[in-house]
């Protein structure tokens, strides 16, 4: 870029406080009416009144710590707002964060860093992760941009607070942000100019940065792979990427789609003229990064996220082969962590981020033009084409997926409890008494009534989230496939023992529930119970009756009852973290503090790329 | 050249991809089927 472009692209207010703007309002038009008061339920994402904080959603007991530390950050900031406002602004920061960083990677003209911005804060896998209700993987996904940029510029240790800050969104997002983040910071450190072992020693720090912040999850999930909680090798194909648009299950990758849910597809999103624009559009994307590459106007970052995308786009392709599928059965067999790896269309994000910043190069190439005839020939008219297809270039996201607008067209309507769950919450959470929580009927996920009358939002049991101490719930999965329903075997060692003592003749009673350290039970009496049998491993209500039978009543409501088991059975322990997980927790917010203070900066003020090869910026001595 | 031959395609696409939208929400047309009344609520459906 020459002087007078950068000079003519000096960012003012305006402009840096533009795409935080954008993203604002995106933010607001993808949630529409989810958010008014009440709670966005859908899949995954489950949050409740009152949210509670203690030692199990710090990390402490049994299972693979999938929502630590994003339901500990949920909670603690429950604690000074309503937790549906505090659900709200974690949305709203998704699109936020992804419009702004992925703006400032930009260098070009306003219109180029809004298309780029635009494009990661609204494209389907966005989209897609959002119906499915992970909100924290979007945290993470949000953050990738500020990660990319902070490690093309970590130069050694001095560097690293700005790296730890930029992995905030990350390190509470939790494990699958944590892996995204590293998938793009690794190689980006790697491919920074310098010898060999300097670039090393950068990747190190860059590796010792997200291990840091994600010791909160780290820690229990390790203890978890070594103490019986296991990853069902057999959901590979269920959680492989499939085709959710004409051009095939690789077509519907490239263009950031392909996520194995079909009820978490926007509306529209298949209809071939639309599919056939978007494809058009990633195309076009690509080619955008293609030309900054040749320009090396990216510095590290571009042969970084080249790398990262290739290789992300490598793992969700690799579900949608017999081959790639039988490695990834082979790799989890050997070991549980690798179940990560099942759900490919996750490591799209890398993908989607290069194609943001491609887009906003080819809208900076088509604006640009005009500017440079003008130098080079003295005046002329300016290129009003190029400006205008730029600004058509900037719209293009929105228009072609419009299934995401107004709360995904009305499937994040807000949901609110009745007064009932916050009673038995009370009473339960009122119990000094040590002992899990059992939830019936036994199954994972419920249908709640939303705001928009004759709509049910498809959730995982709030009942789940709803207790400080821990849950024993049915976490095997049930996926429809092909007209037959299939489970993936859940991964909590005490779910399995309550299901086999279920399944044992006569059903589950209070002596073998009690010793696997249940001391409540609670019922949701309008969720539909599994006695037609329709799927595996899914056990009638009518088995756990003599537990029930022995058990007292502590509240009778028209949706829910609570049992409590008689204190003679019950074989509970506190549940508490190990000194493991509080060493990990006191590092991760040791290392976050630091880094802030270090710094004495946050993500706003955080420096867009430089090329390779460009003068550094002097340091501002204050 | 290009540049206008770009803003033209894109434009048109645009346009189709707007007109396309309009008529389905004019004509309610569109699939918002959820997961509903089923025996049980599944994670999801491939």
């Amino acid at each position: 870029m020459s002087g007078d472009d950068a000079a003519s692209h000096r960012k003012g207010p305006v402009q840096v406080g533009l795409p935080w703007v954008v993203g604002l309002l995106l933010g607001v038009l993808a949630l529409g009416p989810g958010l008014k008061r009440g709670f966005i339920l859908r899949y995954d994402m489950v949050f409740v009144p009152n949210p509670p904080l203690g030692p199990v959603q710090l990390g402490a007991g049994e299972g693979f710590p999938r929502a630590v530390p994003s339901d500990a950050v949920a909670a603690l900031l429950s604690k000074a707002l309503p937790a549906d406002i505090v659900q709200s602004i974690l949305l709203l920061a998704v699109f936020a964060l992804s419009c702004a960083g992925a703006a400032r990677l930009v260098r070009g003209p306003l219109v180029a860093r809004l298309a780029a911005g635009v494009f990661y804060a609204w494209n389907p896998f966005i989209a897609e992760r959002l119906l499915l209700g992970q909100w924290a993987v979007l945290l993470g996904y949000a953050g990738l941009p500020w990660v990319l940029a902070a490690a093309a510029r970590l130069a050694g240790a001095k560097d690293l607070p700005r790296l730890v800050t930029a992995l905030l969104p990350a390190a509470v997002g939790g494990f699958s942000s944590a892996v995204l983040s590293a998938l793009a910071a690794v190689p980006t450190t790697i491919a920074r100019p310098g010898t060999l072992r300097r670039r090393l020693g950068s990747a190190l720090l860059a590796v010792a940065a997200a291990t840091a912040l994600s010791l909160p999850w780290l820690v229990p999930a390790l203890t978890a792979a070594g103490g019986g909680a296991r990853t069902d090798p057999g959901a590979v194909d269920l959680f492989a990427a499939r085709a959710d648009t004409p051009f095939g299950a690789a077509g519907s990758l490239l263009m950031l789609g392909g996520i194995w849910n079909a009820q978490a597809v926007p509306d529209l999103y298949g209809h071939p003229f639309l599919a056939a624009c978007r494809l058009a559009l990633a195309l076009a994307a690509l080619a955008g990064w293609v030309l900054l590459l040749r320009r090396g106007s990216l510095g590290p970052a571009g042969p970084g996220l080249t790398a990262a995308a290739l290789a992300g786009l490598a793992i969700a392709l690799l579900g949608t082969v017999d081959p790639g599928r039988d490695l990834l059965r082979a790799l989890i067999g050997a070991w549980p962590g690798f179940g990560a790896l099942r759900d490919g269309h996750l490591y799209t994000a890398p993908l989607a981020l290069l194609q943001a910043v491609g887009l906003g190069g080819a809208a900076a190439w088509l604006a640009q033009g005009a500017r440079r005839t003008e130098t080079e020939k003295g005046p002329a008219a300016p290129d009003r084409f190029g400006a205008v297809a730029a600004a058509l270039l900037l719209l293009a996201p929105l228009v072609l997926l419009p299934g995401l607008a107004w709360g995904a067209a009305g499937r994040l309507a807000p949901v609110h409890y009745p007064a009932e769950w916050s009673e038995v919450q009370r009473l339960v959470d009122a119990d000094p008494a040590p002992g899990s929580v059992l939830v019936l009927p036994w199954s994972a996920y419920r249908g709640l009534e939303t705001a928009d009358p004759g709509r049910t939002a498809v959730v995982l049991d709030p009942a789940v989230k709803l207790f400080e101490r821990p849950a024993v719930w049915n976490d095997d999965l049930r996926v429809a496939d092909g007209g037959t329903v299939r489970a993936a075997e859940g991964e909590d060692p005490a779910a399995r023992a309550a299901a086999e003592a279920a399944a044992g003749p006569g059903g589950a009673g209070a002596p073998e529930i009690g010793a696997l350290g249940v001391r409540y039970v609670l019922v949701e009496r309008e969720a539909p119970d599994p006695t037609s049998a329709d799927g595996p491993r899914h056990l009638s209500k009518n088995r756990f009756s003599p537990l029930l039978d022995a058990s007292e009543r502590v509240h009778d409501g028209p949706l829910l009852t609570l049992y409590r088991l008689p204190d003679e059975h019950v074989d509970a322990v506190k549940v508490d973290l190990s000194g493991l997980e509080v060493t990990g927790w006191l590092v991760t917010v040791g290392s976050i503090l630091w880094s802030l203070i270090a710094s004495s900066s946050n993500l706003v003020s955080m420096r867009p790329l430089r090329p390779v090869g460009a003068e550094p910026r002097k340091e501002n001595p204050s | 050249m290009i540049k206008i031959l770009a803003a033209c395609v894109i434009g048109a696409a645009l346009a189709g991809g707007l007109a396309l939208v309009g008529t389905t929400v004019a004509t309610n047309s569109s699939s918002t089927a959820e997961p509903v009344n089923e025996s049980l609520y599944n994670y999801g459906d491939r």
